[in-house]
């Protein structure tokens, strides 16, 4: 008797030794954070990251859970300011007790949550802020899934080269003065030397500018015909609306912010075939596909909000729970990032190339595929498959 | 019961308060303000040295909007100010924090100088978009000033240390920024009862009536800016230290609006109203939040889908009609109370 007691206290100590060292487990529940812009201008983005999360945890728990425990995710606005997404996590760490984290807002506001996310080991797979910062120098529990925008606008700009429209074509880029600008012109740069482009112009401008008459004066008045276009939803698309209005007869490379149907929406009036570059698929087998899947999981306007940003988080819940499934009934912080460190080829259905975290800056996904916008269809076509730049 | 009554002297007109009442309830706040980090989580903590930080940033704004009348929409460019020199001086040159942060505080200061300058010649909205053309400027100057500022790249704010103590952590930043809330607000106080303060006062009654006082617009409305800016940049200074990561996103426009938005919401040239309003507009969103959390229904798709609107919409909704009924502030809800009690039971 006294060794059946002895045996059972042993094993209700061994089931709950994991969850109390790690917060956020139970026998029945593992709890995912979600720091997201859900209000603001830019909120269209991260309730597409938000469906993203919310169809990955309806997949997995209607398969079963994560050996068993369902996975609840608790997702908190940051209005894309970066001292809210701080008392955001925070928030989440503390009160709500998460055990990883998948969306992690913009490159500034995933910054911010760098200390904390650091000091407390929290698991987390950055996917809507693939930047160099962001990964270098690398922290020990945060995996990165996404290209830098220097490869997808290298990789527009080759493909753009080797089919030229025009025989004496002049490229012209136009960039934001931050961070983000500066990876686009190091793409730009390479490609120039690269493929001998001829670079006719480079311009900056502010965040949040929405009139760029003078710009693309100036980059007509260069003899422009290809713009590298920098600029991101409503301002790339008035990139491409002034353009039009100087009766300019260019190819566009964009950012795949562009890739969403409310900013292709907002662009297509311009009437260009611009591309977009991307680490995710924006058409094709595989979109069909999960769109077909999320159908049983969301409502028909959530399905209609389906968007890049929504594979992207789709693909970083997907690989955690991956990695938590691994470390199998005793689940810990350690484990699962001992598990995502050493992720290799995981399928994401098409959606992406195959992850793997095994490297020196746990990065991934940094393939890109070239798309390109057709007016006439309305709809994205592949050009090239995912290629590493 | 107290009653109104006669002042005599002239200390006893500019006292902080003669009513031991008010000094007890001030010890009490204090001491259970004191005591708070260890009655409450960490959260909970987090959300009170922003709020601190709000009250700091608030009575600075107050010594120049409030009290002198000079509109400025450029608070946001003087906390960053305050926020990179703090940084800066932290973590590239590694300097001790109880010099970097002053520093912060006397370097946007200094740079309020400059941009007080138009003020002796603007006023209204012409002051305030100098000060807003200003806040672009900072921004500019920190993207572009790499070598110094890290550019777009940001910066992270570590090793804030005093007698081996974490600053940068729960508890010691709670009263790092609680010591120098009660600093700030005693120290704007003072300034009030003292000339500097009634001079500020009669140039935010007229500029030209307080001149021909004798009052020295120049100098009072440059110390004025400075004052206010020194403050400004403490808060920015604090700021930096909690989030430990800056860079221009962290300084938006709407940082401007909002500080507006507190003092005004408080009561404009109060101290108190300064306080309340920030007190009020940081811990307002938490509210609308555990109000929903509490009596939102989960499975209406209506809250599920759009709770983020709505409690957006509540937040803007609770300030308008704030400011339409009560239009003194949240001092005037304070003051209404106070003379209903004084009064109790022949109040009217």
């Amino acid at each position: 008797m006294t060794r059946t007691i002895s045996t059972l206290a042993a094993a209700l100590l061994m089931s709950t030794a994991a969850y109390a060292a790690d917060p956020g487990v139970s026998d029945t529940e593992i709890k995912i954070g979600d720091v997201n812009i859900m209000t603001g201008p830019a909120a269209f983005v991260g309730k597409g990251v938000a469906l993203g999360s919310k169809i990955a945890a309806a997949e997995i728990n209607a398969a079963g859970g994560v050996n068993g425990r369902k996975i609840t995710v608790i997702t908190e606005d940051d209005g894309y300011i970066p001292a809210r997404s701080f008392q955001a996590l925070t928030k989440l760490i503390e009160v709500d007790g998460i055990f990883a984290l998948n969306g992690t807002s913009g490159t500034a506001n995933v910054l911010a949550m760098m200390p904390l996310i650091t000091e407390n080991n929290l698991p987390t797979v950055v996917t809507t802020a693939p930047a160099e910062l962001v990964y270098k120098p690398v922290r020990p529990t945060v995996f990165t899934f996404g290209a830098k925008y220097a490869d997808a606008f290298y990789a527009q700009l080759k493909h753009i080269s080797s089919k030229p429209e025009s025989k004496d074509a002049v490229y012209g880029l136009i960039r934001q003065d931050d961070d983000f600008g500066k990876e686009i012109e190091a793409g730009y740069e390479r490609a120039v030397k690269d493929f001998g482009l001829k670079d006719g112009i480079r311009l900056r401008f502010k965040k949040g500018t929405s009139n760029f008459s003078a710009e693309i004066a100036q980059m007509k008045q260069a003899g422009v015909t290809v713009i590298v276009n920098g600029g991101i939803f409503a301002g790339a698309a008035n990139i491409l609306a002034e353009a039009r209005k100087l009766d300019m007869n260019i190819q566009s490379a964009g950012v795949w912010s562009e890739g969403i149907p409310a900013s292709a929406a907002l662009s297509a009036p311009a009437g260009y075939d611009f591309m977009v570059a991307d680490y995710v698929a924006l058409t094709g087998e595989s979109t069909d596909k999960f769109k077909e899947m999320a159908k049983k999981y969301v409502t028909e306007e959530e399905l209609a909000g389906i968007s890049r940003y929504t594979y992207v988080t789709y693909i970083g819940l997907k690989t955690l729970a991956h990695a938590m499934g691994e470390c199998g009934q005793e689940l810990t912080r350690a484990c699962t990032v001992e598990k995502l460190k050493a992720l290799k080829d995981f399928d994401t259905g098409g959606l992406s190339a195959p992850v793997s975290f095994d490297n020196d800056n746990q990065l991934s996904g940094t393939a890109v595929a070239v798309y390109q916008y057709d007016t006439k269809t309305g709809a994205f076509q592949e050009r090239t498959g995912f290629e590493q730049y | 019961m107290r009653t109104a009554h006669f002042k005599e002297r002239t200390g006893q007109l500019v006292a902080l308060s003669d009513s031991k009442v008010v000094w007890g309830w001030a010890v009490a706040a204090v001491a259970a303000l004191l005591l708070l980090p260890f009655v409450i989580g960490n959260y909970q903590l987090t959300l009170m040295v922003s709020a601190l930080i709000a009250v700091i940033g608030a009575v600075g704004l107050n010594m120049l909007t409030g009290t002198t009348g000079l509109i400025s929409l450029g608070q946001a460019g003087f906390l960053a100010v305050g926020a990179y020199t703090n940084g800066i001086l932290l973590a590239d040159y590694g300097m001790p924090v109880w010099i970097s942060l002053p520093a912060g505080g006397l370097v946007a200061g200094m740079i309020s100088i400059v941009v007080g300058i138009p003020s002796l010649r603007l006023k209204g909205l012409y002051l305030a978009i100098t000060t807003l053309a200003f806040s672009f400027i900072i921004n500019h100057v920190i993207l572009y000033a790499e070598g110094l500022t890290h550019g777009p790249n940001g910066l992270f704010v570590n090793g804030a240390q005093l007698f081996g103590i974490d600053l940068q952590k729960g508890k010691p930043l709670y009263y790092l920024a609680l010591g120098l809330t009660i600093l700030v607000i005693f120290g704007a106080l003072n300034l009030s009862r003292t000339r500097i303060g009634r001079a500020w006062m009669a140039i935010s009654d007229h500029d030209i009536a307080a001149r021909v006082m004798g009052v020295d617009l120049v100098r009072y409305k440059l110390l004025a800016f400075f004052m206010s800016s020194f403050v400004v940049g403490i808060a920015g200074g604090l700021l930096s230290l909690q989030i430990r990561f800056i860079n221009i996103d962290v300084f938006a426009l709407i940082l401007s609006i909002e500080a507006l938005a507190i003092i005004i919401l408080g009561g404009l040239g109060s101290i108190a109203g300064a306080v309340l309003g920030a007190i009020f507009l940081s811990f307002l969103p938490e509210a609308i939040r555990l109000f929903f959390e509490t009596f939102g229904d989960p499975q209406s798709t209506l809250y599920t889908s759009y709770v983020y609107e709505i409690r957006g919409i509540a937040y803007g909704v609770v300030i308008v009609l704030f400011l339409r009924f009560k239009p003194d502030g949240l001092i005037g809800v304070w003051r209404d109370a106070r003379k209903y009690w004084s009064n109790w039971p022949l109040a009217y």
